[in-house]
């Protein structure tokens, strides 16, 4: 978990076909009340760049990316 | 449905009314041959699943208003009036369809069901009843093709963490790149999708092979043809073929994906390179002694699913075949043949909408299940991430007891240095 952002719901997307990471972050969004954050976990190198564009088409916002050797950590914040 | 709403969706269905697609239309004399024809239907035994059926959906309301009977005399000429349960059964009709084609293929006329599903599709858009989320991953698809620069770094540092992978199944030399990007001059772009492993053992063989190529910035994958959007599709389909020509590529290698394939292939138009399934590919290696491969890698039988977007639609048959004779003295092929081959029932979207639409897609494809079971197989491989993400579901769902692997892992696995 990331020391300055809140996370209200931990979405684990390691290793999972396409487009599985883009449709259950789309569904796990939904989880969560706006103004709240989930952190979704992902092994995709292409998400670094799906993630940002699907935050812009869904009208969310990501609030920090952290990128570990293997793992890439996005903080995302329902807007809409 | 308002008049206004009806309008605008007639609008839609007459744009779609080609000379093909009138005579798909207008010819169908309800033989009946399609009738086993569809895996939903085989495995289900449902009467709305039959293709004949599906067609007749779109045919009724296409006689309602764009035949003269139909306009005159409705009950006569059974013809369907737009309606909001017109398109719930436009709904149920277009997305248990996969879009394989098996039914074209027993049809004394050829007529196409994913075409004249293509109509369903497209009113469901226009009345905004959809699967919001194939929508939503085409837009982001056609955002990405819009900002690129904005998304580019990222993906830069994704793939370079990815390098470390591809040498570990094939050794490069000093200064060289494990993955190269954005390479101006490559002979080969290849379009991947956004996981590691429709990258990494494609960059070890390409390697290998000695290959001059590069890795696209887009993802293969069309989620606008998936929803049946034009538009989108075009869209999708422009981000690759202009990033191509940038390059200067002489040949565009589309990943284990089969409607990326199909879209590339079929719809891309008369382009500056050619366009080839990454079965291909390895194939030709293979034939021109680029790469070499150790026979006793695999030692359990192997049977191999013709995804129906690359094989019965695509015409990549004879390639995945040459690459198991290399890979495995135990091939089993399926019974009855590639042409014939059933669907694995995820096409189309459906595996796209999650877990949704997993218990339809379970019973849907019980003929997949008990086709791949009678080959004796315990390795199941294919050449597209759709179908191996349905055979993975239908391998635990009926408890097949066979690996599903992807074919260009094998290939990578393989490898001899």
């Amino acid at each position: 978990m990331s020391e300055d952002i809140k996370v209200d719901k931990v979405m684990d997307l390691k290793g999972m076909p396409c487009p599985m990471p883009i449709v259950k972050v789309s569904k796990g969004i939904k989880d969560v009340e706006v103004g709240q954050v989930i952190e979704a976990i992902t092994t995709d190198p292409g998400a670094l760049a799906d993630f940002p564009a699907w935050a812009k088409t869904s009208g969310n916002e990501i609030l920090k990316t952290d990128q570990q050797e293997d793992l890439i950590k996005f903080y995302i914040e329902r807007k809409a | 449905m308002d008049q206004k709403t009806r309008d605008e969706l007639l609008k839609l269905f007459q744009g779609k009314l080609n000379e093909a697609m009138k005579f798909y239309l207008e010819t169908c004399t309800r033989c009946g041959v399609c009738t086993e024809a569809c895996h939903v239907y085989a495995s289900m035994g449902q009467i709305k699943y039959i293709a004949a059926y599906r067609h007749e959906i779109v045919r009724r309301i296409y006689k309602k208003y764009f035949k003269g009977r139909g306009k005159i005399w409705p009950s006569v000429g059974e013809a369907r009036e737009l309606s909001e349960m017109a398109l719930e059964e436009l709904y149920e009709a277009a997305y248990s369809c996969t879009g394989c084609r098996r039914c074209m293929v027993y049809c004394p006329f050829g007529i196409d069901t994913q075409m004249i599903m293509s109509i369903a599709k497209l009113l469901l858009i226009g009345a905004h009843t959809e699967p919001e989320i194939l929508t939503l991953l085409a837009d982001t698809s056609v955002e990405k093709g819009k900002s690129l620069e904005l998304f580019k770094e990222g993906f830069l540092t994704g793939i370079k963490n990815l390098e470390k992978e591809v040498v570990k199944k094939w050794k490069i030399e000093a200064g060289e790149t494990a993955i190269p990007v954005d390479v101006d001059g490559a002979d080969l772009l290849y379009v991947a999708l956004a996981g590691a492993h429709s990258i990494v053992p494609a960059a070890a063989i390409f390697n290998a092979a000695g290959e001059n190529w590069t890795l696209s910035f887009f993802e293969a994958v069309n989620f606008g043809a998936f929803v049946g959007d034009p538009t989108k599709t075009k869209l999708i389909l422009d981000r690759i073929v202009k990033e191509a020509k940038r390059l200067k590529v002489k040949e565009v290698c589309i990943c284990e994906c089969g409607t990326a394939f199909r879209v590339m292939k079929q719809l891309s138009g008369k382009q500056p390179f050619e366009v080839s399934s990454i079965t291909e590919v390895h194939s030709r290696y293979l034939r021109e002694g680029r790469i070499k491969v150790d026979k006793s890698k695999f030692k359990e039988p192997i049977t191999y699913h013709d995804p129906c977007q690359i094989a019965r639609n695509g015409g990549v048959i004879d390639e995945p075949r040459y690459i198991l004779n290399r890979l495995s003295d135990d091939f089993r092929e399926m019974s009855p043949e590639p042409k014939y081959n059933w669907c694995c029932g995820g096409g189309g979207g459906l595996v796209a909408l999650g877990e949704d639409n997993l218990d339809f897609r379970m019973k849907s494809a019980k003929v997949k299940a008990d086709q791949v079971q009678e080959t004796g197989a315990k390795i199941l491989t294919t050449a597209c991430e759709n179908c191996h993400t349905q055979l993975s579901d239908l391998n635990s769902h009926y408890e097949m007891g066979v690996e599903v692997k992807f074919l260009s892992s094998m290939v990578a696995d393989a490898l001899m240095q």
